[in-house]
């Protein structure tokens, strides 16, 4: 009997202690990880300074004006070009009236071959006054009827434009 | 114990008999007495090893079950390769642009005793290092001893040159560098620090503590597009008039913040006392000097929104009252007359409009010595102007107040302020009357610092209008920037020489606000011994230099600040303008 308990507890202080040693092996481990990590983190964080430095750097308002001047050309805003409302911006004139293009030569297909559509001449919107198809032509479905009227005002030409979405 | 001995081991004990197993004998007597008294310090230390071992089982379970704090920080704490915190604190403006930052930069040193061929080092190292001076170098690694610094602040390719000459008994220091991204362009407001990172100048000397004592970044009121506008616009003026430099600034009227500020000519904060190559002729010293918060200048003409306003507000006059202008004043041995002069009795917006000295100085002597300084000093004119930064001036003005300094401070002569404070209290004019401490660093969105009532809502309605009158038909004409209702006051003083004015050295100044009809933000450009040129037509006057330099700033910024521009000539700006004593008179435009 009294073998057995100190059996028992024999096998309990050598399991405890091989636990305890593997335990405090892993947190050793673990604790050299934790500290590269951080000296890792350490080393990034620094590196992220000096590019944020050096982004600072490169957009420098006199940096950015002078690549302006070399490839984009671009001018502060005139005052003139500053509206507060898109009420305020003027509409396109009306286009010179012109005749009526020929009708389309596959009006009464229903579902044309895609490429005879893009061939097909378009009747969908046109840009007012130039005269030039500005729907691509993969989007517009031929068959369609001619563009209405120009929208008088800003209003109507939203609410058009929603009817048809 | 020894009685049972005894009685046991005794050889005459008969067989049969045996004692008692579990029942000691005790012997009466001494030996009892010290067993009973070892009993209860048994008892005591095992009560004792009790309470201990309860509180550790106890303290076990509570770590182990609920986890704590307090038993972790102290292990964090002592972990060696914490990422240790910038020494000083990054500098950004209002927008969150980086104009300072800390960066690695290791410091060279070196150990002589364990230099072992000197002359040998010193040959190798002047090949990584060749700025160093080599008979300076040799010196050091001499001297024999413990410790001497070599080169500060290397670049990171110097060091990898170092290391590769693999010089024994050189070493590195892990050190820190400020660095200024945007240059010369923040020189005078961010300043510089020292080769220990001291705050030696600007808002790194001012709020040295501040930027000490934090990881996060500092956000200034300034904004560096604002401030690139600013400096640009100003050079311009500075370049196509030859003068000796120029100063300015961008101002929220209604909070106080500073947007933007510019001293010409500038420096480098990374060689803030090295000369500048393209103008070797300016001294350090002169392009360190912040003229806006530092120097302080007989601004002249601008001045006279002061004199106006304290008018007004004192009901020494009004808005329909005149003064005799048509004859210079003679005192003593002054003569005040008119650069513009109508010589004609002139309302008080004509006075105004047309910068008569001769009105201004009747509408000073109107208020009286007593008020007049009793105004100055409400508006914060005759102190130093609040500002983070150290570098402030004093304003400049008689001991004695005398009837000839009322009339002459009356148009801005005889008194001199620094910009900042001449722009604080433009802005009180305009805002309602407040006057608010001005600042370097960004406010809370939405949030206007407490400031002090100067003059009456009512004056400084009509100030609206009397400095858009002055835009719209008087001296500051050449602003332009139509569309964003800009209203302003020009100023062009003779400056001072020694003890006198000087004919031909001129301290042009242009103060605007817009929009005029609700006053959002004030821009005030100073233009030193500008020198005339072909395209202004002989002048060097304020109308012809700071006025339209202020005029294409606006135009430049008012986007950026979400003014929008609006149609001037539309009924309600007309009708919140207007100034109705001058309705339905001719006005001379100039």
């Amino acid at each position: 009997m009294i073998k057995l308990a100190t059996l028992f507890w024999l096998v309990l202080v050598t399991a405890s202690g091989l636990a305890m040693f593997a335990v405090k092996y892993q947190v050793q481990s673990l604790d050299d990880r934790l500290g590269d990590t951080k000296k890792a983190v350490a080393a990034q964080e620094r590196e992220l300074r000096v590019l944020g430095a050096e982004w600072a750097y490169l957009n420098r308002p006199a940096a950015l004006a002078d690549m302006n001047r070399r490839f984009l050309s671009l001018t502060p805003i005139a005052t003139k070009q500053l509206q507060t409302g898109v009420a305020d911006i003027a509409m396109r004139p009306p286009p010179p009236p012109e005749p009526e293009p020929a009708p389309p030569p596959v009006v009464a297909a229903a579902t044309p071959a895609p490429d005879t559509a893009a061939a097909a001449p378009l009747s969908g919107a046109r840009l007012p006054g130039s005269g030039l198809p500005v729907t691509p032509a993969s989007l517009e479905k031929p068959g369609r009827e001619p563009a209405a009227p120009p929208a008088k005002s800003l209003d109507e030409l939203i609410a058009r434009i929603a009817a048809v979405r | 114990m020894v009685a049972l001995q005894q009685f046991d081991d005794n050889p005459c004990r008969p067989r049969h008999f045996k004692p008692p197993p579990c029942v000691p004998v005790v012997p009466d007597g001494p030996a009892r007495q010290a067993l009973d008294g070892s009993r209860a310090r048994l008892l005591a230390i095992g009560a004792a090893f009790v309470v201990v071992f309860a509180v550790i089982a106890l303290r076990a379970g509570e770590v182990a079950l609920f986890g704590t704090g307090t038993a972790r920080t102290p292990i964090a704490r002592q972990h060696r390769s914490a990422p240790p915190a910038p020494m000083r604190a990054d500098i950004v403006d209002r927008n969150g642009k980086l104009l300072a930052t800390m960066l690695d930069s290791p410091s060279l040193y070196a150990n002589p005793r364990q230099i072992l061929d000197a002359a040998e080092a010193t040959r190798r190292l002047l090949t990584a290092l060749p700025d160093l001076d080599g008979a300076q170098v040799l010196a050091k690694l001499t001297s024999g001893k413990g410790f001497v610094w070599l080169k500060r602040h290397l670049t990171p390719q110097q060091e990898y040159a170092v290391n590769q000459l693999g010089i024994p008994g050189l070493q590195f220091e892990h050190e820190e560098r400020r660095v200024y991204p945007y240059g010369a362009l923040t020189s005078h407001v961010v300043g510089y620090t020292g080769i220990d990172n001291e705050g030696f100048a600007g808002v790194e000397r001012g709020l040295d503590r501040v930027l000490n004592g934090r990881s996060e970044p500092l956000q200034l009121s300034l904004d560096i597009r604002l401030q690139y506008i600013l400096h640009e616009e100003l050079q311009r003026v500075v370049d196509d008039f030859t003068a000796k430099g120029g100063d300015g600034l961008i101002m929220d009227v209604n909070t106080g913040e500073i947007l933007a500020m510019v001293s010409l000519p500038d420096f480098d904060p990374a060689h803030p006392g090295a000369p500048d190559p393209a103008h070797p002729e300016i001294s350090p010293a002169e392009r360190m000097f912040n003229r806006v918060t530092l120097g302080d200048y007989e601004i002249g003409s601008v001045f006279k929104i002061f004199t106006t306003a304290m008018g007004l507000d004192s009901g020494a006059t009004t808005m329909t009252g005149t003064f005799d202008a048509t004859h210079p004043i003679r005192i003593g041995r002054f003569t005040i007359s008119d650069y513009h002069g109508k010589h004609r009795v002139e309302s008080v917006p004509e006075i105004l409009m047309y910068s008569s000295n001769i009105g201004e100085a009747k509408i000073a002597l109107a208020v009286g010595a007593q008020r007049q300084q009793d105004y100055l000093r409400r508006l914060g004119l005759l102190s130093p102007p609040s500002i983070e930064i150290e570098e402030v001036g004093k304003p400049h003005f008689p001991a004695r107040w005398r009837e000839v300094s009322v009339m002459t401070i009356g148009f801005g002569h005889g008194i001199s302020e620094t910009p900042l404070q001449v722009a604080a209290a433009g802005a009180a004019l305009v805002n309602g009357g407040v006057l608010r401490p001005t600042t370097l660093v960004k406010l809370p969105s939405g949030y206007a610092p407490q400031g002090r009532q100067v003059i009456s809502p009512k004056t400084s309605e009509e100030m609206r209008k009397l400095l858009r009158l002055v835009v719209e038909y008087g001296t500051g004409e050449m602003v332009g920037a139509k569309g964003y209702v800009v209203g302003g006051k020009t100023g062009t003083a003779d400056k001072v020489v020694g003890r006198h004015y000087a004919e031909r050295k001129l301290l042009s100044s242009f103060l605007g606000v817009f929009p005029m009809n609700d006053p959002k933000y004030l821009v005030l450009a100073m233009v030193d011994e500008p020198h005339p040129n072909k395209a202004s037509h002989g002048y060097a006057t304020a109308g012809w230099t700071a006025a339209p330099a202020v005029g294409r700033v606006i135009e430049r910024i008012a986007p950026l600040l979400g003014v929008p521009p609006v149609d001037e000539s539309s009924p309600q700006i007309e009708h919140a303008l207007m100034v109705e004593s001058l309705q339905g008179k001719h006005i001379e435009a100039y």
